[in-house]
């Protein structure tokens, strides 16, 4: 599904912002990035979307080979995943039921698969009934909802939320959360870049953790902090 | 591309000039501006062909009378053209003639000539000179006779016009090129504030997965519509302008001067010009968006 092996990024500016990067994620799993500001959450989920090459090493997601592609590609990976990002990033002047339609017609899709497709979307992010709202009259959990919407509209194999809940109080968090585990439940792949310790804890998922641009921890079933015996706190 | 593609980029086009109805009204009008000097020069060239191809079919050289003469006086001048050493043959044109010629050339405007008749026209001679290198020495032995008003020598007036034509082409070619380039870059930069301000909108187009062309199309529609309404405006504004002109020349001087230079009538050459107007206009419209698409595609 996802694999990154010995992955390298360096900016023009000299930050390295991750260092060997070796990481699978197979089909079906539900894994967690966490880690400290800075510590290349963003720079791995813009590696995958080749919103960034990396300087070194292999990337392949959903059999694209993304380090190697040419940037004609890139719109058709994109369009084999899913993805939700912090700031909602929904067409303000579409309503909701246009902007879930709107993905699928940037794939030149039937009419009539948009008509079957984007209510079902809309029902599973329980939204059936502000399909012609406009986003500006949502709650920031019900815009997330939308955007969730879009991002499985297409039925991507794979999933990826960058801080999803980040805008969002704790309540509104755990429905995305309890959404983003019921579109697991149902076959996709999902990646969730998050700080949010509280659901990690919860969820007890895989948990992947970055720290200063390298892979420090990865966990079945993992948590947030991670304590040894004498107590001490590691991520 | 399918067609339910095209249907959403040409809404999706349409849509964006109606968004930014100011920035659309000020880029109509500098393409405007440009297709109406384009065009001033278009008609130029035209004309001066047009007379040129007119003067080419005429005789050598034509001795006018003044219109006023009797049949007696008109004899004298007769007279004197036939003893001329330097004419290999000649033909009069009487008044009846001229006027019937004048009659041709306004076959479409017969009301011009309501209320004249042959009087006003001068008779002329048509002379073939026996040696064409002494024409100057022609000419102003046949102006020296009395009651001959003026003379024309064809090909002096067709070197004369074709010197003007090709400075008025290399001219207006140039600034033509000036002026397209100008428009090129302000169309641009309008479009650029489109795309601007919805750089967001584009950011996440890019993100779902929408092809650069897919981005691309509804700017170009937008600007091609762009060029298209502003020369069809070139095209009235010209148009309008150009008829105004060639009526109130021909009332002012045609039947005065046996010399007349004739403007071509916009029926004749209106075609020609809108689709030049539109070609240009939507080409520039298109490339400006282009240009300024180009960068906020990196994503």
């Amino acid at each position: 599904m996802v694999e990154l092996k010995n992955v390298y990024k360096r900016y023009p500016n000299g930050t390295v912002a991750l260092r060997d990067i070796n990481l699978k994620i197979s089909k079906g799993e539900f894994v967690f990035v966490i880690g400290p500001s800075g510590s290349g959450k963003s720079t791995l989920i813009k590696l995958i979307l080749k919103e960034e090459d990396a300087t070194g090493g292999e990337i392949i997601v959903n059999g694209f080979p993304v380090s190697t592609m040419s940037r004609r590609q890139i719109p058709y990976l994109r369009r084999s995943l899913g993805v939700v990002f912090q700031d909602f990033r929904l067409l303000m002047n579409k309503t909701v039921y246009e902007n879930v339609a709107f993905a699928m017609q940037i794939t030149e899709a039937l009419p009539k698969d948009i008509r079957r497709q984007v209510p079902m979307a809309l029902a599973l992010v329980g939204l059936s009934k502000k399909a012609n709202a406009y986003p500006g009259q949502l709650s920031g959990g019900e815009q997330q909802r939308v955007a969730m919407a879009r991002a499985i509209v297409n039925n991507p194999s794979l999933l990826i939320a960058d801080e999803p809940t980040g805008n969002l109080d704790p309540e509104t968090s755990w429905e995305i959360m309890r959404l983003l585990n019921e579109i697991n439940q149902r076959g996709t792949t999902v990646l969730v870049a998050t700080h949010s310790k509280s659901i990690v804890d919860a969820m007890r998922k895989r948990v992947v953790v970055l720290e200063k641009g390298a892979i420090v921890r990865d966990q079945e079933k993992g948590s947030y902090e991670n304590e040894d015996k004498d107590g001490k706190v590691y991520y | 591309m399918k067609i339910r593609t095209a249907k959403y980029i040409i809404r999706e086009g349409i849509f964006n000039i109606y968004r930014n109805i100011f920035m659309t009204l000020a880029s109509v009008g500098i393409i405007t501006a440009t297709l109406i000097i384009m065009g001033i020069f278009l008609l130029l060239v035209l004309n001066l062909n047009e007379n040129t191809r007119i003067l080419k079919e005429q005789p050598e050289m034509e001795v006018f009378c003044s219109p006023e003469l009797t049949d007696m006086e008109i004899y004298e001048v007769r007279a004197k053209i036939s003893g001329y050493e330097l004419v290999e043959k000649f033909h009069m044109v009487t008044r009846e003639e001229a006027f019937q010629e004048l009659v041709e050339i306004f076959e479409n405007r017969q009301e011009m000539l309501e209320g004249y008749d042959e009087s006003i026209m001068p008779v002329s001679f048509i002379i073939e000179l026996k040696d064409p290198t002494r024409s100057d020495e022609a000419i102003s032995y046949f102006k020296s006779i009395n009651g001959v008003e003026s003379v024309r020598y064809s090909l002096d007036a067709i070197r004369f016009i074709s010197a003007v034509t090709n400075w008025v082409r290399v001219i207006s070619t140039i600034l033509i090129a000036i002026l397209l380039v100008v428009s090129l870059f302000i169309i641009s930069n309008t479009i650029k504030l489109t795309v601007f301000a919805r750089r967001k909108e584009i950011n996440i187009m890019k993100y779902i997965g929408a092809t650069d062309w897919f981005i691309r199309w509804p700017f170009i529609v937008e600007g091609a519509i762009i060029g298209f309404m502003g020369s069809i405006l070139a095209f009235i504004i010209t148009g309008y302008a150009y008829n105004v002109i060639v009526d109130r020349f021909n009332r002012d001087f045609v039947g005065i001067s046996s010399n007349f230079i004739r403007l071509v009538e916009l029926n004749r050459i209106g075609f020609d010009i809108i689709m030049a107007f539109c070609l240009v206009g939507v080409a520039v419209g298109a490339v400006g968006s282009l240009v300024s698409i180009r960068r906020y595609l990196r994503v």
